[in-house]
C-alpha cells in the first residue's frame, strides 16, 4: 500500500507539473492570437472590435500569474474555454466529438498490434535459427521507416490504384451517423486501412523488442530446468518463458495506450480523420490557446492513467514489487 | 465577411501531405475516370467542397466568422443586396429593392422586398433588418467590419433607416453586401456571440437539413420568394482536408470546389476539359513590401530601382504555376477595374530594365554596402518562398543583396504588422472596388510606429496627398468621384512606388458541368466562382440549371 500511496503523490506532483506546462507552452510560441485573428481577418477590423473580441474569446493582457489562476481555477471546473478557431464552440464538446474516433481507430489498431506483435516476438525467439530469422530485416526495416510514408504507400496502391478502400474520413458519405448495420460498417470499412497502417509500422517494435527479451529469458535457469523437466516445448515457451518476458513489454503497452489519445496525428493527416490529432493540428495552426490546452491536458492525463495503470499491472503481475512494499 | 476564409485555407500543413499525395495520384494517375453523369429524373445533389476542414461544428450563426459553417450567409441567410467584386460598380437589389443616403453619407434609407418569408412561416420585415444592425452596435465583437453604428428606426414594415456617427459610403458593402440579416423573433432570444444556431430559420434558396460533423446537407426552400429557383434540390457538403480534397477532385466525388490544387490539369482536368472547369478571378493583390522607415527604402530611386529588377512574368510562371496574372502598375484589379486606372498609366505594364535600374541605384546616392536585407516570407506558402528567391536573384543583378528567409506563419504575421521586417510579400484582400485593396496598402492612419502592431499599411507609407484621395473617396457615394480618388492612388502606386505589386491573388474554383451549367466564367463573370465567397456561392448556385438545357 505505501508503494501505491508514494506512487499516487508522484502522479498529482506530475500532474500539476504538466498542467503547468500544458499554460506555459503555448504562450511561449511566437506572436500572439490576436495578431494572427486580425491577419484572418484581413485588416478590415475596428480596434474596438479587436478588444471585444478579445474578450469573447477569453484572450486577457492580465498578467500571467494572473492567467494562470484564472486558468488553474477554471480547470478546477472542468472548464476548458471556447475554441477560437470554432469559436463558440466549447473546446469540451470539440474533444468529447473527436476523441471517440481518435480512441476507435488508434486504441484498436495498437491492441491488434500489441496481441500481434508480441505473438510473433515470441514464436521468431523460439524458432530462432529458423528461417523465421529473416523476418527480422524486415521488422528492422519496418522500425526504421518513416511512418507517414507507409501510409501514403498504402494510400497510394490499395486506395487510389486499386480503390479497395476509401482514403479518406470516418464514415461514407451515404450515411447519417446512428448505431445500424450501413453506418457501423462504413465506420469499419472507411477504419480499415488506416488500422493497417498503424499495426504494420508499430507492429514491428513489439515483435524485436519480445523477441529480444525472449531470447534472454530462454537462456535463464528455470527455463533449461523446464526443458530438462520434459515439459512440452509449448508450456515452457508461454508459461515459463513469455510470461517473464512479457513485462517489459507490459509497461510499454500501458504507454502506448496514454499516447492512444494523442493520436496518431500523421494516421489522422494522411486519412483525414477527424480525431484528436487533426484537431490539435488545426489549433496549432490557428495558435488557438484553449483548444491546443484542452487537448494536451487530455492527453497528458491520459498518459499519466495509463502509467498508473502499468504501475499496478506490475504489482500484480511480479510478486518482487509487492515484497518491497 | 468570408474573404478571410481563404487566408485561413492556406495555412501552413496544407502544401506539405497535399503536395505528397498530390505527387503519388499523378504518378498512379490510371487515366480512366469513374463513370458520372446526371442520373435521369430527379435533378442530382451538388458535391461543394467550400473549405478544408476535417470535421464541421455544429454552427450556422451568420454573426461568427471563424466557427460558422460554409452556406450559412448567401444560401440561409440573405444580405440585402448583392454586389460583384469582379464588376466594380454592379450591384443587385436582393432583401433590400433600393437605398438611399442621407445626412452627408451620415444616414442610408433601405426600401425592403415585400412577400419574403422566413423558412418557418413568419414574414420577413424592417423589424429583422433593424434588429440585425442593433445587435452589430450592441456586440462590438461581432462589428468586425467596424461599421460606426449609431441606431436604426424602423419607419414601415418595409422601410428601415440606418444611422452612422460618420460619413459611411464607403461601408456600403459590409452594410448591404455582406450583412446577412437574421430573424429577429429567433435571435432575440439568444446571446448571438455564443449561440450555435443548430436549426437556422433563413430566407435563402435553401434549408439545412441534415447535420453530422462528416457532412452536412441542405435542401431548396420550396417557397424561396425567386418563383422556380433554385433548381439544384439538394446541396451536400462533405469535411475534406487539404489532401482528402486532391483525390476527391482527382475521383470525380466532388461537382463544386475552392481549392489550390498544384498541376490542375494532369490531376483535375485529367482529359476531361469538356467538363471540368476552372476559373481563378482576382481576389486580392499579392506585392513586394519594403519597410519605409528603413533609410535606404525611403528613398524613391532604390523602389523603382527593384521594380525595375523583378521579373514578375518570370515569377507568375514559376512561382504561381500561371495561374494567375501579373499586377496592373497601380494595383487596380483586372480585368474589371478599366474605370478605377489612372488614365495617363492606363497601358502601364512591368517590364525588366537593369540597365535603367543601376542607374537608379546610383542616382539615389544610396552606397552599395546599405544595400543588403532580409527578405521575410512565411514558410508554409510555398509559392511565395519560390517567388522570394527568384526576387533575390533578380536583385543580385543590380547589386542589391537579398537574404530569404522563411519563418513560421505566426512570427511572420508578427513581424510584418510591427514593421519588425526589411521586405517581405503580402496579398491584401480585393473589395467590391479596388479603393479597398489601396487603402488597406497605403492609408496613413495605419502607419503605426514601428513596434505597435498594424492592420494595413505595412509598408508605414505616409503621404498628404495619399490620405487625402482617401478622404475624397470615403466622403462621397457619387461614382465618378469615387473613381477619380482611386484613379489618384493608382497613380501615386504607379509613380511612387510605395509598394510593389507583384500578381494578383486568385480565388480558387473548380466547377464541373456534366450535371448542372451556368457557372461563371471569363466572359460572364456574374460573381465570384469560389464556394466559400458569400453571399456569391449563393448567386452561383441559382443561375446554375441542368446540363443540356
Amino acid at each position: 500500500m505505501r508503494f501505491l500511496a508514494r506512487r499516487l503523490g508522484f502522479y498529482l506532483l506530475t500532474a500539476w507539473a504538466a498542467v503547468t506546462l500544458n499554460f506555459l507552452i503555448p504562450r511561449l510560441m511566437p506572436g500572439d492570437p490576436v495578431d494572427l485573428l486580425v491577419a484572418r481577418l484581413k485588416g478590415n477590423v475596428d480596434p474596438a472590435a479587436i478588444d471585444a473580441m478579445k474578450r469573447a474569446f477569453g484572450i486577457s493582457d492580465a498578467g500571467v500569474w494572473q492567467q494562470y489562476l484564472d486558468y488553474l481555477g477554471n480547470l478546477l471546473h472542468g472548464e476548458l474555454g471556447r475554441s477560437i478557431t470554432f469559436f463558440p464552440a466549447e473546446v469540451s464538446t470539440i474533444i468529447a466529438g473527436s476523441l471517440p474516433w481518435t480512441i476507435g481507430l488508434v486504441g484498436v489498431a495498437t491492441l491488434l498490434s500489441y496481441l500481434l506483435g508480441t505473438f510473433l516476438g515470441v514464436i521468431v525467439a523460439w524458432k530462432r535459427g529458423s528461417w523465421l530469422d529473416g523476418v527480422l530485416p524486415a521488422t528492422t526495416f519496418m522500425h526504421a521507416v518513416p511512418y507517414f510514408w507507409v501510409a501514403l504507400a498504402l494510400v497510394f496502391v490499395f486506395g487510389v490504384t486499386l480503390r479497395w478502400f476509401p482514403v479518406s474520413r470516418a464514415y461514407g458519405l451515404d450515411v447519417m451517423p446512428a448505431f445500424d448495420g450501413p453506418f457501423v460498417s462504413s465506420v469499419l470499412y472507411h477504419a480499415a486501412l488506416p488500422a493497417i497502417t498503424i499495426v504494420i509500422a508499430s507492429m514491428a517494435d513489439r515483435i524485436l523488442g519480445m523477441r529480444n527479451v525472449m531470447v534472454t529469458t530462454l537462456g535463464e535457469d528455470y527455463v533449461v530446468m523446464a526443458e530438462a523437466k520434459g515439459l512440452t516445448s509449448r508450456r515452457v515457451m508461454w508459461a515459463y518463458a513469455a510470461r517473464n518476458a512479457i513485462l517489459p513489454n507490459i509497461t510499454s503497452f500501458a504507454l502506448s495506450l496514454g499516447f492512444v489519445v494523442g493520436g496518431s496525428v500523421l494516421t489522422e493527416i494522411v486519412f483525414s480523420y477527424p480525431g484528436i490529432g487533426s484537431m490539435l493540428l488545426k489549433g496549432v495552426e490557428n495558435e488557438d490557446f484553449p483548444l491546443m490546452q484542452g487537448i494536451f491536458l487530455v492527453i497528458s492525463l491520459a498518459v499519466l492513467a495509463a502509467n498508473l495503470l502499468a504501475d499496478l499491472a506490475y504489482v500484480v503481475l511480479d510478486p518482487r514489487t509487492r515484497q518491497e512494499a | 465577411m468570408t474573404s478571410h476564409r481563404r487566408q485561413r485555407s492556406r495555412t501552413p500543413i496544407r502544401l506539405l501531405p497535399a503536395a505528397l499525395v498530390a505527387a503519388l495520384v499523378l504518378a498512379g494517375c490510371s487515366g480512366a475516370p469513374p463513370e458520372r453523369g446526371a442520373a435521369a429524373g430527379d435533378a442530382p445533389p451538388l458535391v461543394i467542397h467550400a473549405i478544408d476542414a476535417g470535421s464541421f461544428q455544429e454552427d450556422f450563426n451568420p454573426f461568427h466568422l471563424e466557427g460558422v459553417n460554409l452556406g450559412s450567409t448567401g444560401m440561409i441567410y440573405e444580405t440585402l443586396e448583392f454586389i460583384n467584386k469582379l464588376k466594380p460598380g454592379e450591384s443587385t437589389p436582393w432583401l433590400a429593392t433600393g437605398h438611399e443616403w442621407s445626412d452627408k453619407g451620415k444616414t442610408l434609407t433601405l426600401t425592403l422586398r415585400q412577400g419574403v418569408k422566413w423558412t418557418d412561416g413568419t414574414p420577413f420585415t424592417a423589424d429583422d433588418v433593424a434588429f440585425t444592425f442593433d445587435t452589430l452596435k450592441k456586440h462590438p465583437e461581432l462589428n468586425t467590419a467596424a461599421l460606426d453604428l449609431k441606431g436604426t428606426t424602423v419607419l414601415a414594415p418595409d422601410k428601415v433607416e440606418i444611422d452612422f456617427g460618420s460619413t459611411s459610403y464607403a461601408k456600403l458593402y459590409n452594410i448591404t453586401g455582406n450583412r446577412p440579416i437574421v430573424a429577429k423573433h429567433l435571435f432575440e432570444k439568444e446571446n448571438p456571440v455564443t449561440f450555435t444556431n443548430p436549426k437556422p430559420v433563413g430566407t435563402g434558396p435553401y434549408m439545412l437539413s441534415s447535420f453530422s460533423s462528416q457532412l452536412y446537407e441542405m435542401k431548396k426552400n420550396p417557397a424561396y420568394w425567386q418563383p422556380g429557383k433554385p433548381v439544384v434540390p439538394t446541396l451536400r457538403f462533405p469535411a475534406y482536408t487539404a489532401n482528402a480534397v486532391q483525390t476527391g477532385l482527382q475521383q470525380g466525388e466532388i461537382d463544386w470546389a475552392g481549392a489550390f490544387v498544384p498541376d490542375i490539369d494532369k490531376i483535375y482536368v485529367q482529359g476531361q476539359p469538356e467538363t471540368n472547369k476552372y476559373y481563378f478571378p482576382p481576389e486580392g493583390l499579392v506585392s513586394l513590401y519594403l519597410n519605409l522607415t528603413k533609410p535606404a527604402f525611403a528613398k524613391p530611386e532604390v523602389r523603382q530601382a527593384i521594380s525595375l529588377a523583378v521579373d514578375r512574368d518570370r515569377i507568375v510562371k514559376v512561382a504561381e504555376r500561371g495561374y494567375t496574372t501579373v499586377a496592373h502598375p497601380s494595383g487596380v484589379s483586372m480585368p474589371g477595374g478599366d474605370a478605377y486606372l489612372p488614365p495617363e498609366h492606363k497601358d502601364a505594364a512591368y517590364s525588366v530594365d537593369v540597365e535603367k535600374a543601376k542607374q537608379l541605384l546610383q542616382q539615389s546616392g544610396v552606397e552599395s554596402s546599405e544595400l543588403s536585407f532580409t527578405l521575410l516570407v512565411p514558410s508554409p506558402f510555398t509559392d511565395w518562398v519560390n517567388a522570394a528567391q527568384l526576387i533575390r536573384e533578380d536583385l543580385a543583378k543590380i547589386g542589391i543583396k537579398v537574404e530569404t528567409r522563411g519563418v513560421a506563419f505566426q512570427d511572420w504575421v508578427s513581424k510584418v504588422g510591427k514593421g519588425t521586417y526589411d521586405m517581405t510579400i503580402r496579398g491584401t484582400p480585393g473589395g467590391p472596388t479596388p479603393y479597398l485593396t489601396l487603402r488597406t496598402l497605403l492609408d496613413g492612419g495605419l502607419a503605426k510606429p514601428v513596434g505597435t502592431s498594424t492592420s494595413g499599411n505595412y509598408e508605414r507609407w505616409k503621404d498628404g496627398e495619399t490620405d487625402r484621395l482617401i478622404a475624397d473617396y470615403t466622403a462621397t457615394d457619387d461614382q465618378a468621384a469615387q473613381e477619380r480618388a482611386v484613379q489618384g492612388l493608382g497613380k501615386i502606386m504607379v509613380e511612387k512606388v510605395p509598394v510593389l505589386p507583384l500578381f494578383y491573388s486568385p480565388s480558387w474554383a473548380q466547377y464541373r458541368t456534366d450535371k448542372y451549367v451556368g457557372w461563371p466564367s471569363e466572359q460572364d463573370p456574374y460573381a465570384m466562382p469560389s464556394p466559400y465567397t458569400s453571399p456569391d456561392a449563393a448567386v452561383v448556385l441559382l443561375h446554375l440549371r441542368p446540363a443540356g438545357t
